[in-house]
């Protein structure tokens, strides 16, 4: 068991999808069993392939292993259906089939007693089997063809409850939002298989490298590849879906709109990056300020928006764009260690919500409160994840996001890192809003409170298990650390674009983000503590912001706007072209000419067969005609 | 010898006078045997040309003897044809047979 056979990984789940979709609802606990067992096998032969590339890791010309097989071939043109696995891949993995796992554990309980319980497991194993495929595809046709099924299995999941007309509208805009991206995606795929006459990642990384797309054409390329990764992972300004995705089952907003599918994109270029660079600078330049506007957008609207979960959702967006900030400037450390504890933190606190949701049937903050006494175990995971989000030291959001803003110091200018540090305050408000408001103060439903209970055991360990790394994931950047377990040394020193980089701590980036962090925090405390006093009157002299805010920016008025007034205008032209010219010109047009011609030269056949023997005859004597004039 | 062109010249002028029959008459009977005249006309027309052009091999002549039958076969379906319509329309004028046009 090595890295040859990674193409289990996803296949095992894949089976278990195929098994579940046709005999599922005869199994006992209708296959909720087979899922788990599944993605379960999967996580333990993770190990064996982390062993096995550990062990080659430590040859110096290693660029990663797997298999690969041909699938279509013709010519010199083929396509394979290959795995790959190297540091950035096994890095993704262990965050897929972990979180994974812990999700589907916390399902049995929180989907108990729904009518499609069996669909919803065999769903997950469908998503889990995409999103590993998509994790090892060693080629971008492969990876697209991941791509599309894990966007079809979120659709499937945001509309899981289709009966609830908001849930089916949801799923609807997410997929046709990420489609939009989509689109430019396989452009650019089509653009860069063009020039290189390949589709395998590692050759069109060593084709562009040595200069073999013209600078222009790589550079619309890897900007048409960003728009993939802008609708996959809500970057603005196509980041308009992920909110509404919450309309899902709530661990499936942890482990797809969270930890794994949405984090897809930024594992994309990342994967991608050599390409970015060797493109005009301008391509990453476009990456950053993106990301950096999704940045504050999110964290703002994050400061306004009632629902429990879609703040959570906002503070995805929000880390999401730090991703893309980190790749922005250079650093696939950065962004990938980002990625990694983010997959822990932020599903967990979708989880804790989920628990919060199931405890109380309210996800309104507005309704809830004082929780902390009834759900200690929720109340104090959910705490440790705001705190890694906000980026409290020691947990390990703090390391990850310090490793960005150092990426943003060394490799961009003073502007960015201010703009990005800036940003923590926020962070820190709405995180501690969020928190404040749900647990702690006065129940403001009694009814709720009276109600609410501790999760059960089948939801809390998954919550626990996830809190460990989510509290000392980041230790993974010590060279020590990372040295103990087997790695060749800190995160930085395994993970890296250009150079293995030791990792070093910057005291004063560390400080300054302490203090904006936590006083962003503490804001948000006095702010929302007591009743949301303070928050209210603020909110009260600044109503226009506020109204801004949670209507948020109206932006999604503006594309409504536009869906309305421009798409459906240009609709109604190309509807009215098709009818008038199409149809009754082109297709009735020719059917009418046709009949009438038809009943024109009816009255030629007289029935009489002395005109028809004339006719031959003189036909006879004009073809001899013609053909005599034309020898001559 | 007589020189291949009389052959033709003949032959052409027996395909016109069928032709003119099946294009002026109306009773089925003289049109039938105005294709009969078209028919030998070609059969000449084999002939002559096996004779002068390939004389040791026969082709020409078969193709004759080809002709002729399904000449005689044509003629008994054809009269029979026409002797069906007869009964059925005390004539033989073929313009009465328009029954099948639109």
């Amino acid at each position: 068991m090595g890295m040859e056979e990674v193409w289990l990984l996803p296949a095992i789940p894949a089976a278990a999808f195929v098994v579940l979709l046709l005999v599922g609802a005869y199994l006992p606990r209708r296959g909720d069993w087979v899922a788990i067992a599944a993605i379960g096998a999967s996580f333990v032969l993770f190990f064996f392939v982390l062993a096995d590339l550990l062990d080659a890791v430590k040859s110096e010309d290693f660029v990663g292993g797997g298999k690969s097989w041909t699938w279509v071939e013709f010519k010199d043109f083929h396509i394979d259906l290959g795995f790959f696995v190297d540091e950035i891949a096994i890095v993704m993995l262990l965050v897929v089939s972990f979180v994974s796992l812990m999700v589907q554990i916390y399902s049995v309980a929180y989907m108990k007693g729904d009518p499609r319980y069996g669909w919803y497991f065999t769903v997950m194993c469908l998503f889990v089997a995409s999103m590993l495929t998509l994790v090892l595809a060693d080629n971008l046709l492969l990876m697209y063809a991941a791509w599309e099924g894990v966007g079809f299995c979120s659709f499937l999941l945001i509309g899981f409850w289709w009966e609830k007309r908001s849930a089916s509208e949801a799923a609807k805009k997410a997929f046709i939002t990420t489609r939009i991206g989509d689109v430019g995606f396989l452009i650019g795929i089509i653009l860069l298989w063009r020039e290189a006459g390949t589709f395998n990642i590692q050759e069109i990384i060593h084709f562009a490298e040595e200069g073999g797309y013209g600078n222009t054409y790589l550079t619309i390329a890897v900007l048409l590849l960003f728009g993939g990764a802008v609708g996959k992972s809500g970057q603005f300004p196509l980041h308009v879906w992920l909110p509404d995705a919450m309309e899902g089952p709530t661990p499936v907003s942890a482990l797809i709109h969270a930890a794994t599918m949405v984090v897809a994109g930024v594992y994309m270029v990342a994967r991608m990056l050599p390409v970015f660079v060797a493109a005009d600078p301008i391509a990453l330049d476009v990456v950053l300020i993106l990301a950096l506007i999704t940045v504050w957008i999110s964290a703002l609207m994050g400061l306004a928006a009632t629902d429990i979960k879609r703040v959570i959702a906002y503070s995805t967006l929000n880390s999401l764009g730090l991703m893309f900030v980190a790749l922005g400037s250079h650093s696939v450390t950065a962004a990938m260690l980002y990625l990694f504890v983010h997959g822990f933190f932020k599903a967990m606190l979708f989880l804790g919500s989920g628990a919060v949701i199931h405890a109380t049937e309210k996800q309104d903050v507005d309704e809830l409160g004082g929780l902390a006494k009834k759900m200690p175990i929720t109340s104090i995971t959910f705490a440790i994840g705001a705190a890694a989000m906000i980026g409290i030291i020691p947990l390990s959001g703090f390391w990850a996001k310090d490793e960005v803003l150092t990426a943003t110091d060394h490799h961009q200018n003073i502007i960015v890192y201010l703009i990005l540090l800036a940003s923590l305050v926020v962070t820190g408000m709405y995180m501690a809003r969020l928190y404040i408001l749900t647990f702690l103060g006065e129940p403001k439903d009694h009814h709720v409170y009276d109600h609410a209970h501790e999760a059960e055991p089948i939801m809390s360990v998954p919550l626990i298990l996830l809190a460990i790394p989510a509290a000392i994931g980041g230790f993974v950047v010590f060279h020590e650390v990372g040295d103990t377990l087997g790695f060749p040394g800190g995160f930085g020193e395994f993970v890296y674009f250009d150079e293995p980089e030791k990792f070093k701590m910057h005291w004063d980036t560390a400080a300054i983000s302490t203090v904006l962090a936590g006083g962003g925090a503490l804001a948000g405390w006095f702010a929302w503590s007591n009743g949301a006093a303070i928050a209210t009157r603020v909110r009260e002299t600044f109503s226009p912001i506020a109204t801004l805010l949670s209507n948020r920016f109206y932006i999604d008025e503006l594309y409504q706007f536009v869906i309305n007034n421009i798409i459906i205008g240009l609709g109604k032209l190309i509807a009215w072209f098709d009818r008038t010219v199409v149809n009754d010109t082109g297709v009735d047009g020719s059917a009418g000419l046709g009949y009438l011609a038809g009943n024109e030269l009816k009255l030629t056949e007289t029935g009489k067969i002395p005109n028809y023997a004339l006719a031959i005859a003189a036909g006879v004597v004009v073809i001899l005609t013609l053909f005599l004039v034309l020898e001559a | 010898m007589i020189p291949l062109n009389h052959f033709l010249v003949l032959s052409t002028i027996l395909f016109s006078i069928g032709m003119y029959g099946v294009l002026s008459r109306r009773n089925a009977v003289l049109i039938l045997m105005s294709v009969e005249l078209m028919l030998q006309a070609v059969s000449i027309n084999f002939v002559a040309f096996a004779a002068y052009l390939d004389p040791e091999k026969a082709t020409g002549i078969i193709f004759a003897v080809f002709v002729i039958v399904v000449a005689a076969a044509e003629v008994g379906l054809a009269l029979a044809m026409i002797l069906r319509f007869y009964r059925n329309r005390q004539t033989a004028n073929v313009d009465e047979a328009d029954m099948m046009k639109w």
